[in-house]
Order: structure tokens, then C-alpha cells, then sequence
């Protein structure tokens, strides 16, 4: 394995970052910097979109003749890279990293001719239907009824955890449609379009304010059969293939790195806990430097996974691994950025933040006052919200599992 | 405990779990004027607890460290955001030991329910500590011109009067003031808000805040602070106690009903194991208490060892089972639905209350470094 960049390489992350420079207002960045969450702004990050898709670079995972870019592995990593690098906000994962991808392996032509552009155009816009209220970690006990009728199944039941339910026009959904003694068979993958009737989006108030999840409940609604995608009873096989790409072959380690760098910027100005300035403070720096090494190093096993990825290779249970180590990682930097944002991260000030939905039971002050700088304000909801990293696609605990079993045997 | 300390705990764990409830404080906490006034006076009419702890001068009963564990752990098992530790045991502490005709009248004013005292110590550049401050006095004619930057300076917006800690003639020295957070005199500017932890809190800019001379309350108030810090860490512990009880207990039941692939998630070995280390963290921060508290009333650096000790301990614990009950709920955890995520974001904020974990560790390394006896 060559971790060396090439003159190609470094040509092209030249032209990648000529195209950041000149296309990253001082708006977008601002988005990416005051995100609370994995979510950014959502007017932001659409508005990222269709720059990005205007380029040709909406989507450049995909293959070329739905929009894909022809790059190397390397090139994707140094364009993902140098978007986190640079502030890029991030894109909705749910149509163009994930959905997308069952569309284009296990879609008709008609479906992929319908949907694939408009995901790209931003003018489709997908949320996720996959947990439910008695199905988490065990998703396969899900039993979201739907009903041979003629050309419509007839669904009935209720998602939870829906991503923007209320910003998206279309759901991807798991639904049961037959039961046997294999509960993974029965299940099938399904688009519903989120203008149906009997569909109501109940929005849950996060622990810091924030709606961007959402309880959905489906009455008898009507999904034509046209919109499976995948064989009828068979949504699981679709269901793990996608679960691949939302654990694993990505590139988080550079967010990480980001997020540590300008922890250290800010503990310049900060007061220690004894005196000084924080960063001084031995306690504080061991903490801080920990973090910065497991993130240098996870880049280089990140890049391991995506090399097996790049010669055809399954990262198989090595994007458990992954998966498990960023979200980690990741809890601790966003607890070590609480800490050092001091008193001040005890106040609660979302306005001075650009979070991913809507924030309840909030007016923010007349004159707009913030204690401190934002990324104090930023720091503590951060902290908060990525309390899900360990819950979210497959718990942590599930995610060992999966590790025990398939990697060491056990 | 005594049969005394046990009544209080019995009446005010049947109090709080009648008249306060979760849903009714945070609604109270998310509106103005963001607490209730009416559980308040509860507390000192019904209840006398706001006295129990002042001395019998003031009208209160002279209880001591016991009296305030047994306190606010109840207050922390019901989520209290009422400011008991803020105004009763660390603004009540400054008062009772500075003395004098104003700080007593005030302190009779607390027992009874009618005043509300906010500390304003943390000044904008001094991180969390109440030393090395900024913020000056300084004399004009018989007055005190205030002026610096406070910060979280929690309460101030519900308080009756404000305790000021300034830099004047050297010295840390502790001013008094009534005070109405609508109504500031002038040259102060109040900056109210909400805590994450649902508690009222403000930025206060003094400059050039005039005073009158018998505003000020102790020209050297340093070994008043440090006390008042200690014990202040030490009541946030016992309060840590309380939610750390409610916090795993609910946890356990949870994972005792929730079932996935079959079974309740509580028997698979990972999550028991996880949940018999919660418990012994909280077994752990219990003792941590008692450690601190039975050692309050000793010599300052003894007082303060033990103190760390018990803050880091419990830090350590609120972190560990405020963490892993998140995990455990699952995306439940992360919700305002249930009482978790409330008590989760209380566990987080209190570890960095009157010194961080990791401050109270680096004092304890250094009130326990050997001797040196090598000339």
C-alpha cells in the first residue's frame, strides 16, 4: 500500500482546492463551523448541493454514468478532506450516500432515471425509515404492516428516528410484508412519497432543543409497488448492503482532526484551571494530544479499509471498527471542546449556533447577547448531540458484536 | 443520621415527590420567570429547610454539613433547579461568617424564603476559579466603584441581592448589594439566560457600579471564599448523589422491560456489567460525600483534600452514569421525553461546578505531595 501522494494527486488536490477557495462563501463556512450535530444547516448544506452539483461533484461515489466522477480512491479522500479541511457544510447522507446506492444496485431504469437526478438536483430530498419504536438495535423485528392490494402495498405503523422528516418529500422504509419463522425475510425496501395520505410527522425535542428527529406515523397509506426497490420480501438483502455504506469506507478522521486543531486554537485563549492558559495546563494538553494521535491514526487505518474497498475487497466487519472508533473519538473531542469552553459552556445559547433543525422552547435575546464566542455556545450542544454517534446505525455494543463474531471468530 | 436529619429527608422526599414534578419545573424552567416561587416559600413555611443549615441568630436551626447532604441529595433525586446550594449553603455560608448587622438581616431573609442571594465570583478571564480576579473596587469618597466582568453568575436573575467578589486594596474582598436584575443600577449591564441544565443564570459588566461604604461585607474575604467553594463542591456532590440514584434506577428498569432480539437487553452480560459498574461508581460517590462532608469543619487544607477527593470521585461517577445511562435508553436517552436526558444534562454541568474533575484533581495532587524535610 502506497500512503504517498502522486503529482497527479497533488495536482488534482490543487484543483479541488482552487474550487473551495472560490466557491466556499464566507456564509457556507459559517455553516460548517457552527454545526451542532452530523447535520448541518439545512438551507446551507442543500445550498452546498447544488454548487457542488453544478461542478459535477454532488455525488462523485456514484458510477459515471449516473453522475459519479471517475476519480481514484485517493482522489475521493483528498476531495473529502479538503471539504472538511476547507469548512465545507456536510450533504444529507441519506439520498446521495445512501439511498442512492440501493437505487443504483437493485433499482429498475425507471427508478433510477427518476430518482437519481433529482436526488442530485436536491429536488428529491430523502429521510430514513428504518428503526421503530420496538425495533432498534434489532431492526429486523420491525413489523411496520404493509398490505398486498393490487398494485399498492398498505402501510401501517410508525418509524422513529426520521432524520428531517420534515424537510424530506420522500421516506425510504423498511415494512413487513409477510412473517416466517427468518424474521430478515418478509421485509421489504420501499419508497413512499411523503405527500401520501396518512402520514404524520411528530417531531422529538433532543436534549439540546433541537427537532431534527421525528416519530412518523403511517395510517393505511398507499404505496404503489412500482416503488420497491429490490424484491418484495427480500429488503433485507438491500437494507445490509446499505447499512455498509453508512458505517463504513468513510473518512472521518479529518473531521476529527479539524475539530481537535481548533480545540487547540481555543485553549490558547482560555484560562487553565490553575492559572495560565489552558493549553499549559498538563492535564489538559496529555487529554488534548491523546485524542490528536488517535486521529492521525485512525486516518491510516481509514485508508487501509478504503484500500481493500479500492481493489474490489468487502471492508466486511472492519467498518464496525471504524465505525466504533470515530464515534468514540469523536465523543471524546466534542467533550474535551465542552471543557475548555469553560463556565460559558454551561450557558444555553443556540442562536449563536447554526444547528440542523429547528430548536424548541427558545427565544433568543432581544439583542442578540452571546457569552463568550460561539464556538462556546457551539461546543456544549455538540456535545450533547453526539451522544448519538455510540446509539445511531447500529449501536456500539451491536457493532462489537458484529466485530467478535465475523473477525475474531467468537 | 440522626432522627432529626432523617425527618427532614422523609418530609421533603414526600414534599418534593407530591408538589414537584418534572414536567411542571421544566415548563417553569423554559418560562419566565423560570422557577417557582411558590415551592420556594414551600421550603421555608412548610419545610424550614432554607433555615436548616443558618445560624439560630438568623432564625435559622444551626445545622451543619450533615443537614445540607441530606438536603440536597433529595433536591438532586427530584431534579430541583431551585438555587438551595447557591443561595442557601454557599451565599448563606459567606453571610453567617462575615457577620454584622446587613449580612445577618439578609441571612433571616433567606431562612424565612424571601431572599434570593446570587454569588457573583467568576470573573470573564479567571476560567472557573474565584482567585486571581479582575474585577476591581476601588474608594471615591465613602463610596466603592465596582467595575469588571462576571460570568454564569447563576440565580442573578431571580435574586433579591448580590454577593460581589472584587480585587480592593489588595485583598479579595466581598461587597453586598440588594439587587433587581430588571432594575440595575446604574453602570451595571445584566445579561440573563438559561443554563443547559434549566437553572437562570446572567453575565454581569460592572463599570463604575457605585456602592455605599457598608456594602462592603469583609475587606479580606479569600479563607470566607475557599470555604464557601469547598462546601459549595460538597453540597453539589450530595445533590450528584441523588440524580445518580434516580439515573441508574431508572436505567435498570428500563433494560429490565425493553426487549430486543427476544429478551430484555438488561440480561445480555454487556449491558448487566455495564449497569454493576454504574452502581458501584455511585457506591463509590456516596462514600466520596461522606468523606467530604465529615471533614468541612477541619483545618482548610484538610477540608479541601477531602473535598477533591469527593468532587473528583464524583465527577468521575456523574460522568460515567450520565454517559452510559444515555447509551443504555438508546435514542430515548437523548430526548426531552424522558426524565433521563434532563438528569443527564444536570450530571454534566455539575462536573464542572465549584472546580472541575480534573481541577480538583490536580489540588488534590498537590495538597498530598510528601514533605520535603531535605534541606
Amino acid at each position: 500500500m502506497d500512503l504517498s501522494w502522486s503529482a497527479q494527486d497533488l495536482e488534482f488536490r490543487a484543483e479541488v482546492r482552487a474550487f473551495l477557495d472560490e466557491n466556499l462563501t464566507p456564509e457556507l463556512r459559517r455553516a460548517g463551523r457552527l454545526t451542532t450535530s452530523v447535520y448541518a444547516d439545512h438551507e446551507a448544506s442543500m445550498a452546498w448541493q447544488a454548487i457542488l452539483h453544478q461542478r459535477g461533484w454532488a455525488a462523485p461515489a456514484w458510477p459515471i454514468e449516473h453522475g459519479g466522477c471517475a476519480w481514484t480512491l485517493t482522489q475521493h479522500y483528498i476531495f473529502s478532506r479538503e471539504s472538511t479541511l476547507a469548512g465545507a457544510p456536510e450533504l444529507s447522507p441519506m439520498g446521495i450516500r445512501m439511498v442512492a446506492h440501493a437505487i443504483i444496485a437493485f433499482g429498475t431504469p425507471a427508478q433510477q432515471d427518476y430518482f437519481l437526478p433529482r436526488i442530485l438536483t436536491g429536488e428529491v430530498f430523502f429521510c430514513q425509515g428504518y428503526s421503530e419504536p420496538e425495533a432498534g438495535s434489532d431492526l429486523a423485528a420491525l413489523s411496520m404492516a404493509a398490505v398486498d392490494d393490487g398494485e399498492d402495498l398498505v402501510c401501517t405503523g410508525s418509524k422513529i428516528w426520521t432524520t428531517h422528516a420534515g424537510q424530506a418529500n420522500w421516506i425510504f422504509a423498511l415494512v413487513r410484508t409477510s412473517r416466517s419463522a427468518r424474521k430478515q425475510h418478509g421485509i421489504t425496501f420501499v419508497l413512499i412519497d411523503m405527500t401520501t395520505p396518512g402520514i404524520e410527522i411528530r417531531p422529538l425535542v433532543m436534549t439540546s432543543g433541537e427537532q431534527i428527529q421525528n416519530q412518523i406515523f403511517f395510517d393505511a397509506v398507499r404505496v404503489p409497488k412500482a416503488n420497491v426497490i429490490g424484491a418484495i420480501d427480500d429488503g433485507w438483502t438491500v437494507a445490509k448492503y446499505l447499512l455498509e455504506f453508512e458505517r463504513g469506507g468513510g473518512a472521518m478522521a479529518p473531521a476529527l482532526q479539524v475539530m481537535a486543531e481548533s480545540i487547540a486554537e481555543s485553549a490558547q485563549r482560555q484560562p487553565g484551571p490553575s492559572g495560565g492558559i489552558l493549553l499549559d495546563d498538563p492535564v489538559f494538553a496529555a487529554k488534548l494530544a491523546d485524542a490528536r494521535i488517535r486521529a492521525e491514526v485512525l486516518e491510516i487505518l481509514e485508508y487501509r479499509v478504503l484500500a481493500v474497498v479500492a481493489a474490489g475487497g468487502n471492508p466486511g466487519a472492519d467498518s464496525s471498527m471504524l465505525k466504533i472508533l470515530s464515534t468514540e473519538l469523536s465523543q471524546e473531542i466534542t467533550e474535551l471542546a465542552m471543557a475548555a469552553a469553560g463556565p460559558r459552556g454551561r450557558v444555553y445559547q443556540p442562536h449563536a449556533t447554526l444547528p440542523g433543525g429547528p430548536v424548541a422552547s427558545f427565544t433568543p435575546p432581544a439583542d442578540d447577547y452571546v457569552s463568550g464566542e460561539a464556538w462556546q455556545a457551539v461546543a456544549t450542544l455538540r456535545y450533547l448531540n453526539d451522544r448519538a454517534g455510540s446509539i445511531y446505525a447500529g449501536s456500539n455494543e451491536i457493532q462489537r458484536n458484529i466485530l467478535a463474531k465475523a473477525t475474531l471468530g467468537l | 443520621m440522626n432522627p432529626e436529619q432523617d425527618m427532614v429527608r422523609v418530609g421533603l422526599s414526600r414534599f418534593l415527590a407530591a408538589r414537584y414534578s418534572l414536567d411542571s419545573s421544566r415548563a417553569a424552567a423554559k418560562t419566565d420567570p423560570g422557577w417557582q416561587p411558590e415551592i420556594w416559600r414551600a421550603f421555608a413555611e412548610e419545610l424550614g429547610i432554607l433555615g436548616a443549615t443558618l445560624p439560630e441568630s438568623a432564625g435559622g436551626s444551626g445545622g451543619r454539613g450533615t443537614e445540607a447532604m441530606v438536603i440536597s441529595e433529595e433536591l438532586g433525586r427530584a431534579l430541583v433547579i431551585e438555587p438551595f446550594i447557591d443561595t442557601v449553603i454557599v451565599a448563606g455560608g459567606l453571610l453567617a461568617r462575615a457577620g454584622g448587622k446587613a449580612a445577618t438581616a439578609v441571612l433571616a431573609q433567606v431562612a424565612a424564603g424571601s431572599a434570593i442571594v446570587a454569588l457573583a465570583a467568576t470573573d470573564a478571564d479567571s476560567g472557573d476559579r474565584w482567585d486571581g480576579l479582575s474585577t476591581t473596587a476601588v474608594c471615591d469618597g465613602d463610596d466603592w466603584l465596582i467595575s469588571g466582568s462576571k460570568i454564569v453568575v447563576i440565580a442573578a436573575p431571580l435574586a433579591t441581592h448580590l454577593l460581589i467578589t472584587a480585587r480592593a486594596a489588595d485583598h479579595d474582598a466581598l461587597f453586598l448589594t440588594e439587587f433587581d436584575a430588571t432594575a440595575p443600577p446604574g453602570g451595571l449591564t445584566v445579561h440573563a439566560y438559561r443554563t443547559i441544565d434549566d437553572r437562570r443564570a446572567a453575565d454581569l459588566v460592572f463599570d463604575d457600579v457605585r456602592l455605599p461604604a457598608e456594602a462592603l461585607l469583609q475587606a479580606d474575604a479569600a479563607p470566607s471564599l475557599a470555604r464557601a467553594r469547598d462546601e459549595g463542591a460538597a453540597a453539589v456532590c450530595s445533590e450528584a448523589v441523588g440524580a445518580m440514584r434516580r439515573v441508574l434506577a431508572d436505567t435498570v428498569e428500563y433494560t429490565k422491560h425493553r426487549q430486543q432480539f427476544g429478551q430484555p437487553i438488561g440480561s445480555f452480560q454487556v449491558l448487566a456489567h455495564r449497569m454493576v459498574d454504574m452502581y458501584m461508581e455511585l457506591q463509590q460517590a456516596v462514600s466520596a460525600v461522606y468523606l467530604a462532608v465529615l471533614n468541612l469543619d477541619e483545618e482548610p487544607d484538610v477540608r479541601a483534600r477531602a473535598v477533591s477527593a469527593a468532587k473528583a470521585t464524583v465527577g468521575r461517577a456523574a460522568r460515567f452514569i450520565g454517559q452510559n445511562a444515555v447509551q443504555l435508553h438508546g435514542g430515548m436517552g437523548m430526548t426531552e421525553e424522558l426524565a433521563i436526558g434532563h438528569y443527564f444534562k444536570r450530571l454534566t454541568a455539575l462536573q464542572y461546578e465549584f472546580g472541575s474533575t480534573d481541577y480538583h484533581r490536580a489540588r488534590y495532587a498537590t495538597l498530598t505531595r510528601p514533605h520535603d524535610t531535605q534541606e
